[in-house]
């Protein structure tokens, strides 16, 4: 675990309230890859509140950076990754279901024709 | 499995300590009700293992934050990402069971659709029994040279081998039956009175059948499946003496083969 190190430093800026994260550039590609995803497979803020949220830290993550508020960015923005990759995961989720109530119609279809013909 | 459950065991966190403050600790608490639902489902840790894996090391960290005073707001952090990998790995689960249930789905689907195609065979070849039962009954007689149906003298002007058009419905029925015969073939064989010569009454005979033939071939019934042969004044069903067993011997008639395809050998 890397983690080890950090928590000192984590206790230290805790207590002396000063920032001295780097610039979380990695994480906002990555938060920024994952909003594009989940728009790409059809999310919309409207239906998926997740989304909502992501693209509202994101922008507060956005804003963070540019006022050099860099732990508070790394924090907006690995919740908008995560909220992003749930709403994602949640369209596919909702797509899969519907994909299960078409093939169920169908067959109570198939079952109701056989059922005449018999 | 066994493997990954003892990964995951490790990860697992007893004593929630209280120093991070109110917030934090129900945030944790949370975090931790939650990942133990998806750390105990066996579905969740076949389909989405890493998501499982980084939700228990995000409440990890959440929880040995928690031990450092005025780290509320990370436990917390920490503990929002634990919360959101456990439902990532719910919904990803989710999404792979759909698809399992709708394979076995799609190939009960595909099941059906082979039975009722073969239901509505079935339907077609009883509806083709229907039919040959309303044929026999038409104008049948099961013969010792088969199925026999006979088109009388009303059918052609006398003289004449131009089919009248009262013939339409007849032949119609008969290749309505060999469209849902198709193996059948038929023989169609002309017949006249005495009346005349007996060359003149062959030529005749046969072009009467001819004229038959030539009806269910424009019908779309394949020619290979049609015999037409011409019998003059041979094989009367009646005496000549009269005019109405002249008339009844007047005709064409239409043997069919059976369901293989096999016709009872010509006269």
């Amino acid at each position: 675990m890397t983690i080890r190190p950090l928590f000192a430093a984590l206790a230290v800026t805790a207590l002396a309230g000063c920032a001295a994260d780097p610039a979380p550039n990695e994480q906002m590609r990555l938060t920024g890859q994952a909003l594009e995803q989940a728009t790409a497979v059809g999310a919309t803020v409207e239906d998926v509140p997740e989304l909502k949220l992501a693209e509202g830290k994101y922008s507060q993550a956005k804003a963070d950076m540019a006022d050099q508020s860099f732990k508070d960015a790394r924090v907006q923005a690995e919740q908008a990754e995560l909220d992003a990759r749930l709403a994602e995961a949640k369209v596919l989720t909702l797509k899969s279901q519907e994909q299960l109530n078409v093939l169920n119609t169908r067959i109570a279809r198939l079952r109701k024709q056989l059922g005449d013909a018999q | 499995m066994k493997l990954k459950n003892g990964v995951l065991g490790g990860l697992l966190l007893a004593s929630l300590y209280g120093c991070a403050g109110q917030h934090s600790d129900v945030a944790l608490q949370q975090a931790y009700n939650d990942f133990q639902k998806v750390k105990e489902d066996s579905n969740v840790l076949r389909i989405a293992p890493k998501d499982v894996i980084r939700a228990g090391e995000s409440l990890a960290r959440a929880d040995r934050l928690s031990s450092y005073w005025g780290s509320g707001a990370d436990v917390q952090h920490y503990a929002y990402l634990s919360q959101r990998y456990s439902e990532i790995a719910r919904q990803h689960s989710e999404k792979v069971l759909n698809e399992e249930r709708a394979a076995k789905l799609e190939l009960e689907r595909q099941r059906l659709q082979l039975a009722l195609r073969e239901a509505k065979l079935l339907s077609v070849q009883q509806q083709g029994k229907w039919l040959e039962e309303q044929i026999i009954s038409l104008a049948t007689t099961q013969t010792d040279r088969g199925l026999v149906m006979t088109l009388g003298d009303v059918l052609f002007d006398t003289g004449e081998a131009e089919l009248k058009s009262s013939a339409n419905r007849t032949v119609l029925k008969i290749v309505q039956f060999l469209q849902l015969n198709p193996k059948r073939v038929v023989r169609i064989e002309g017949y006249t009175d005495s009346t005349g010569g007996k060359q003149e009454n062959r030529k005749l005979s046969r072009d009467r059948a001819q004229a038959v033939a030539d009806m269910l071939m424009d019908l779309g019934v394949d020619d290979k499946r049609i015999h037409v042969e011409g019998y003059g004044d041979e094989y009367p069903v009646e005496a000549n003496a009269s005019e109405r067993g002249r008339a009844q011997n007047r005709r064409v008639e239409i043997v069919f083969s059976d369901e293989k395809g096999q016709l009872g050998a010509a006269r």
